[in-house]
């Protein structure tokens, strides 16, 4: 057992199918309208007002609601408004598996509580360090960062997961390092899959298909996708106050034995859980 | 049509831009250099009218071969690229160093033609 999403835990169950579950994420996905979705239904803004504000979004750490409001899109009103409706509205996966068939409501309050408790050793800490390093908020922020870019530039659902500390960075398909130098030093590493190279891959040359792109581009794509999340470190980072200069990104090269963490620096591991079942991994090894 | 030169360490941002560029109508891409020296290089031999250049790369960076460019071509348009989102050292620095204006990445077609039509 690990970190699950319910529907992938009820499938591994037994208890629905994959088509089950998939008929009841595409009522979600019909139901559940993102925001700006949501705001074109109503008329309040154009498919080009909502282009914009992504585009935005990529460089600044803000939510699109408040982006609209900022660019005199919508009224703070008209906001709240469309909140609400998307939280009376928003059909949970456990009411979309019942109104398609697949589970009852007795099932489904049964198979939450089971849910529940498994994966209550995976409840997460939130973006706290486990122990301490001087600059926790900091830091923090760079968790909380990397999850938000999760969310805008690969537009995919994800869950924290723990916060631990590391001797030993393990390989992957693939990890991407940015060195961060100022009033910190620190170095950034996101650890991937080639499944999830590929997904970021999609998205940071805006493809539908990335199988025919050489392994040096798709390579490129993920140390682009750091050099993004880290620029976007930076640039908090200096609105609070620390000076951060960011170095280019580099691929890290990970023996099958695994790469001993530096001496004096504190090394950290936080998993981000996708939705689709796998973990975008970031690594933080801070000078102490 | 206006000549531009990409500058970019990265492969990938440098593909995006100069799909970007030569899809546009009114651009051409005249060539890619992949840092701050080939960029003067290139300044030198391509003639660009624009040069839309990374500002982090390896080897020489992007501000340095910006502060080069302003004394050496004073005609040529300088258009940096960074993720660092509009703010900080290196931005202003840019700013103060001539550069035009500064592309945030990721960016969009919609983004980058809008700021090289402006110049």
């Amino acid at each position: 057992m690990a970190v699950k999403f319910f529907g992938q835990y009820l499938v591994e169950q037994g208890t629905i199918t994959m088509d089950g579950l998939r008929n009841a994420v595409e009522l979600q996905e019909k139901r559940n309208l993102k925001l700006g979705e949501l705001a074109m239904e109503m008329g309040l803004i154009s498919v080009a007002d909502i282009q914009l504000a992504h585009n935005e979004q990529m460089t600044r750490d803000v939510k699109l609601g408040d982006l609209l409001v900022d660019r005199g899109l919508l009224s703070p009103a008209q906001l709240n408004d469309l909140l609400v409706r998307q939280k009376n509205n928003h059909l949970y996966i456990g009411e979309a598996l019942i109104q398609t068939g697949a589970l009852t409501e007795t099932s489904l309050r049964e198979h939450l509580e089971s849910f529940s408790a498994t994966q209550a050793i995976y409840a997460p800490t939130g973006t706290r360090l486990p122990i301490t390093t001087g600059n926790d908020p900091l830091w923090e922020m760079c968790l909380d960062l990397t999850c938000s870019m999760v969310t805008r530039v690969l537009d995919l659902k994800h869950r924290p997961g723990t916060c631990m500390p590391i001797t030993t960075i393990h390989p992957n398909h693939m990890l991407a390092a940015m060195e961060l130098q100022g009033d910190v030093t620190a170095r950034f590493i996101i650890s991937v899959s080639e499944k999830l190279q590929k997904t970021i891959a999609r998205a940071m040359l805006s493809e539908w298909s990335v199988e025919h792109e050489p392994a040096e581009i798709l390579e490129d794509t993920v140390r682009e996708f750091a050099n993004v999340i880290c620029g976007n470190i930076a640039a908090k980072a200096s609105q609070a106050g620390v000076v951060m200069d960011i170095l280019p990104p580099y691929t890290v090269q990970v023996p099958p034995a695994g790469l001993p963490t530096p001496d004096g620096y504190g090394s950290f591991i936080f998993p981000i859980h996708l939705e689709d079942g796998d973990t975008l991994e970031l690594i933080l090894l801070i000078q102490e | 049509m206006t000549r531009v030169l990409v500058v970019d360490d990265s492969l990938s941002v440098a593909r995006q831009l100069e799909k970007i560029i030569s899809e546009s109508g009114d651009f051409t891409c005249v060539g890619h250099a992949k840092n701050g020296a080939e960029a003067i290089r290139m300044n030198h031999t391509e003639n660009p009218d624009i040069i839309c250049m990374d500002m982090n790369m390896p080897g020489m960076d992007g501000l340095t071969a910006l502060r080069t460019l302003s004394v050496m071509d004073k005609d040529v348009k300088v258009v940096m690229v960074t993720s660092l989102g509009g703010v900080g050292d290196k931005f202003t620095e840019a700013l103060k160093l001539g550069a035009k204006n500064v592309i945030s990445k990721p960016f969009g077609a919609d983004d980058v033609l809008r700021i090289l039509r402006e110049l």
